[in-house]
């Protein structure tokens, strides 16, 4: 994990450690321990017994669900004490490291292919899914690449070729896995961060349409893909085999009515639900916790959403804000991008549902957002972070 | 970074002033943008709960419905029946996977589209397809176990109220090989006879009417509602059967009911130390394979289900009995009447004409009357006490359908007639198992030990029971010998270089209209060797003619067998010359199928006894072997050699040792002899 080389911590002795603390966000570093406390409920009701099938242990998932929350939170700490500077100046090292081992992926044994797809470094007991730090280095680099250059940004060759072409090479080795979600996540990165940034709306627009037409045509080239599409927009029709996903999961949601079957009584994901805890998790909460526990997880995702904007927009450095705002998209996209997946609103792509979906790279990255937003927030609104958190 | 450093200065120049301002502007107008999107994504997140709503609380009780519909009866599969082996592992009954079509003609969306893609596939006429699919029913048969084409084409179709089921059919690869012991099943997969129904509950796969899961490696996981694994899958079944010994008593006894013109045969093989059955043999032969083309005639075993007045083999017991209870020795005398003896009305005749005769004699010779005499000493409740304890009566236990228990009188019932003509075999039913077990007990020193019929699983056992002393069921058995290796009945049964004891019974059929005809049951039953028994072989020929005698109908096949099986487990002796019998194992071309799995089976040879030559797989170095050994080991290869020249040893061998089984049998072997002078 290339974020590993961690800095010696910067607050120096006990009195400014806790200063550090407390001028945190403590608001969102709750809610992010409270997704990740039902995920790790869920990723146990949702894995129990496939776990207990293929690996004869009920908390095989679980269990190592609890690893990566820890390691995660870890990390989280280190990410928000470390000095800012420090962190900002990795962001080649980042950027390098996320391409190196995305190629690393396509072309070395250490690649592991799951379903016809290479996404996974096999390390060991674990596998690493590069996608996900992609992400973050990709958004810290775009941050940094707008707030330094924004006498720039509104000229084409240097202020619009160097992010598009980097997050370009990007999304080409993950469409090489073949990854389209992941593609489209870091596109959609990429474009609300030049929105952000300040990139003239016409060369937004224009890239729309290129993107458009670009997906267009990787969806039409790839049966896999345009039936997926298909699947997606008349699920039943195929329920059987391509909508098999989506059916399953609004047959899932739908059995849960309004408060659910109870926690464990599930009955979609003991057969038809695939990869339950992964991806479709929220359809298993949705059945097991009803719509108000679908409730609840919507109510604390909006309130770590409302808590990274507000860190956001207190930012006065551009650099900040915009790595603040990177943050935000990712944990904010993916969250709406899963659900709207679970709910059968967009076609299946495989992104997981930040901190409650199993998986070790997604939830050391969304801990990595949260960690360098709770970094952001000590010094959200200026100095004054009492009174930032009080507002 | 430093390259980067390097740089800023370039742009920064370029547009000096208005820099600052412009950052100014940047992070404002950013914070537009900011919020814009952050107005976006809270959008698509109420949206998001919306549809939750809708999803849940709206539309929640149709799609739990259709949920719930498919928990219930999503994929209607059955699992496969398990498969029948014997001995040493060869398949004898197996289930191959079929497709086949059913439909839920309320989930027709389009019944004429759906024939006609169906009467298309199937090759059956529109108008009936049709019919069926516009039934009234919830659940109806399209078409069973259809072709691997016609499947997928349906599948691809993908009609919507029509499915596709996996369905077993049972293959029975030996064909008519122990038919009737195997059974069969009907077309929904059920046991209707032999141990395909005795073990139904154990074959039988069982029916899944909830959802299939399959893993990364495809292979299928049954889950039940509380998630745990089910194997739908029948258990196997291990029978005692050796494929090959019972390839070579059928052919025996093929050729004993062919040859002496009789209606059936049957023909038990038994290892006398475990009382595991080896061959279960009956004639006219039944195919599970067809069996709609046969009657129930042919497939009822009679080997279980019938009993018969076994006639002289019964002898052996009346003496033994007499001999344990002291009513006589060994060399008791017994007046034989000079063949003819009136008693109470009756007449009992002998086939030759006898004066007095010492009792191991009587059963030598198979004198009626000697035996009815001893009979007549040991009297009604002894003799009853012992044929109940060598349990005749009395079922033999063993897993089938339909066995009889046989025929014996309580004793009260008995008269002197009775007595005098049970002692020779008449008026006593037995089913031919009752008779092989209670042979077994004389070869078990006189213990009565149940049959065995199934290897695994396991089954339950009726308890050993001593009938007799060790050394009258010794002293029994060199009578037996005699009968075979002096001047009794039996000597059409001697296989030269071995020990062979046996009895003979010609016993006349009662006529349905009262009395005896001239309808006889010819059987032959003995052990080989008899000094240290290791098979039991018991054949019955069921009216034989002209010749009905025992010892002329059935001591040849018994003979046949013996040599064959001894052949094929290389433990013939080392004497004399080859007999033809042996020659022949890999013979009759009709058969070659069956042989030919011997010849492929990796250890055809090892299972019945541990073979005393070391098999590496490879053709043996036989140089210096007698021939009988030779060929022996070569025919448990299914390999049988060309003989050249004269005498007892190998003194050349093609191929080569250590060469391959598989170039042998494509080039054949000849063994070239030599006048063994060393082995004489």
């Amino acid at each position: 994990m290339s974020t590993a080389d961690r800095p010696n911590g910067a607050p120096q002795g006990r009195a400014s450690l806790k200063e550090a603390v407390l001028s945190m966000d403590l608001l969102l570093l709750g809610v992010t321990l409270l997704l990740m406390g039902i995920g790790l409920m869920m990723v146990l009701s949702a894995s129990g017994i496939m776990a207990e099938k293929f690996f004869g242990d009920k908390y095989h998932f679980f269990h190592r669900q609890i690893l990566f929350a820890v390691a995660g939170t870890a990390l989280m700490a280190t990410v928000a004490l470390a000095p800012r500077k420090r962190i900002y100046s990795l962001k080649y090292l980042l950027l390098f490291g996320v391409v190196f081992t995305l190629l690393a992926v396509l072309v070395t044994p250490l690649g592991l292919e799951i379903n016809g797809a290479r996404r996974w470094l096999k390390l060991g007991p674990f596998s690493l899914q590069p996608m996900e730090f992609a992400k973050v280095a990709l958004v810290v680099y775009l941050a940094w690449f707008f707030s330094r250059k924004q006498e720039l940004v509104k000229s084409f060759s240097v202020g619009v070729v160097p992010p598009f072409l980097v997050t370009g090479l990007m999304c080409l080795l993950l469409l090489l896995q073949p990854d389209f979600g992941g593609a489209a996540v870091l596109a959609m990165l990429l474009f609300l961060m030049c929105l952000a940034g300040g990139t003239r709306l016409v060369y937004l627009l224009l890239s729309l349409c290129l993107a458009g037409g670009g997906a267009w045509l990787l969806i039409v080239q790839s049966p896999y893909r345009s039936r997926r599409l298909l699947a997606f927009m008349d699920p039943f029709k195929d329920a059987l085999d391509t909508g098999y996903q989506l059916v399953q999961s609004l047959y899932a949601l739908g059995s849960g009515r309004i408060w659910g079957a109870g926690l464990g009584m599930g009955k979609q994901k003991l057969f038809f639900l695939p990869e339950a805890h992964n991806d479709f998790i929220m359809a298993v909460l949705g059945e097991e916790l009803g719509f108000a526990g679908m409730v609840l997880v919507f109510a604390i995702v909006g309130v770590l959403l409302w808590r990274c904007f507000v860190i956001t927009l207190r930012q006065e450095d551009l650099c900040d804000r915009l790595t603040a705002f990177g943050m935000t998209l990712i944990l904010g996209l993916g969250a709406i991008l899963n659900m709207a997946v679970v709910l059968g609103t967009a076609p299946p792509k495989g992104v997981p549902m930040p901190f409650l979906s199993y998986g070790g790279s997604h939830v050391l990255c969304a801990f990595l957002c949260v960690g360098l937003l709770l970094n952001l927030s000590r010094t959200a609104g200026g100095r004054n972070t009492a009174q930032g958190r009080a507002a | 970074m430093r390259a980067r450093k390097a740089n800023k200065p370039l742009p920064a120049s370029r547009l000096p002033k208005a820099r600052t301002l412009r950052l100014g502007a940047a992070v404002d107008g950013s914070r537009v943008r900011i919020v814009l999107v952050a107005a976006l994504m809270g959008l698509a997140w109420l949206g998001l709960l919306g549809r939750a709503y809708w999803v849940q609380v709206v539309d929640g009780p149709r799609l739990a419905s259709l949920a719930s519909r498919q928990h219930v009866a999503s994929e209607y599969v059955s699992g496969e029946r398990g498969r029948i082996y014997d001995r040493a592992g060869h398949l004898l009954a197996m289930s191959v996977e079929f497709k086949s079509i059913f439909a839920r003609p309320l989930e027709v969306e389009n019944p004429r589209a759906a024939a006609r893609v169906l009467a298309n596939a199937l090759s059956r006429p529109y108008a009936e397809v049709l019919r069926r699919l516009t039934e009234r029913r919830k659940f109806v048969w399209i078409a069973r176990q259809v072709g691997d084409k016609a499947a997928s084409v349906v599948a691809d179709a993908s009609l919507s109220g029509v499915y596709l089921t996996t369905e077993y059919a049972r293959q029975y690869p030996d064909r008519h090989l122990a038919g009737q012991l195997i059974g069969f099943v009907g077309l929904d997969q059920k046991g209707l006879e032999g141990v395909e129904k005795a073990f139904d509950g154990l074959l039988a796969g069982r029916e899944a009417s909830f959802p299939v899961q399959r893993d990364a490696s495809g292979r299928r996981l049954y889950l039940d509602e509380a998630g745990r694994e089910v194997d739908i899958d029948g258990g196997d079944l291990h029978l005692t059967i050796d494929e090959h010994v019972q390839f070579v008593a059928e052919e025996a006894l093929q050729a004993a009911v062919r040859d002496n013109e009789a209606k059936s045969g049957t023909c038990l093989v038994v290892d006398v130390a475990s009382g595991e059955i080896l061959a279960w043999a009956e004639y006219p032969f039944f195919n599970p394979n067809t069996y709609r083309d046969s009657s129930p005639a042919q497939w009822r075993s009679r080997i279980a289900g019938d009993a018969v007045e076994p006639g002289s083999t019964l002898k052996a017991f009346v003496v033994a009995a007499a001999l344990q209870e002291g009513v006589c020795d060994r060399d008791s005398l017994y007046y034989c009447e000079n063949g003819r003896w009136r008693i109470k009305g009756a007449t009992i005749n002998d086939t030759h004409k006898y004066k007095w005769l010492p009792v191991h004699k009587v059963l030598r010779y198979s004198s009626n009357i000697g035996a009815a005499k001893i009979g007549e000493g040991l009297g009604v409740p002894k003799y009853y006490e012992y044929l109940s304890n060598l349990g005749f009566g009395r079922r033999t236990g063993l897993p089938l359908p339909g066995e009889s228990r046989g025929i014996l009188r309580e004793p009260g019932e008995w008269t002197d007639v009775d007595l005098a003509a049970a002692s020779f075999g008449q008026g006593v039913g037995v089913t031919a198992l009752q008779l092989a077990r209670a042979y077994l007990c004389l070869a078990n020193d006189g213990v009565l030990r149940p049959l065995r019929l199934v290897r695994s699983p396991e089954v339950e056992r009726e308890p050993d029971r001593a009938v007799f002393r060790p050394e009258v069921a010794r002293q029994v058995l060199a009578m037996l010998r005699d009968v075979v290796m002096e001047d009794g009945t039996g000597t059409a049964a001697r296989i030269e270089g071995l020990q062979i004891g046996g009895k003979t019974g010609t016993a006349q059929k009662a006529e349905p209209t009262g009395g005896y005809g001239k309808k006889y049951l010819a059987s032959f039953v003995g052990f080989v060797p008899v000094d240290r028994p290791r098979f039991y072989i018991q054949v019955m020929v069921d009216e034989p003619q002209p010749s009905h005698y025992g010892g002329v109908v059935a001591a040849p096949a018994f003979k046949e067998i013996a040599v064959k099986s001894l052949a094929y487990l290389g433990e013939l002796p080392d004497v004399g010359p080859l007999p033809a019998a042996a020659m022949e194992v890999a013979g009759d071309a009709e058969n070659k199928r069956i042989v030919h799995k011997f010849e492929v089976g990796e250890n055809a040879a090892g299972s019945v006894a541990a073979s005393a030559d070391r098999d590496d797989g490879r053709v043996p170095d036989v140089v210096g072997y007698s021939l009988r050994r030779a060929v022996a080991l070569f025919a448990r290869r299914g390999v049988m050699p060309a003989v050249r020249g004269e005498g007892l040893v190998v003194a050349r061998q093609s191929p080569a040792p250590g060469g391959s089984w598989e170039k042998a049998r494509e080039q054949g072997c000849v063994l070239w002899l030599a006048r063994g002078d060393e082995r004489s």
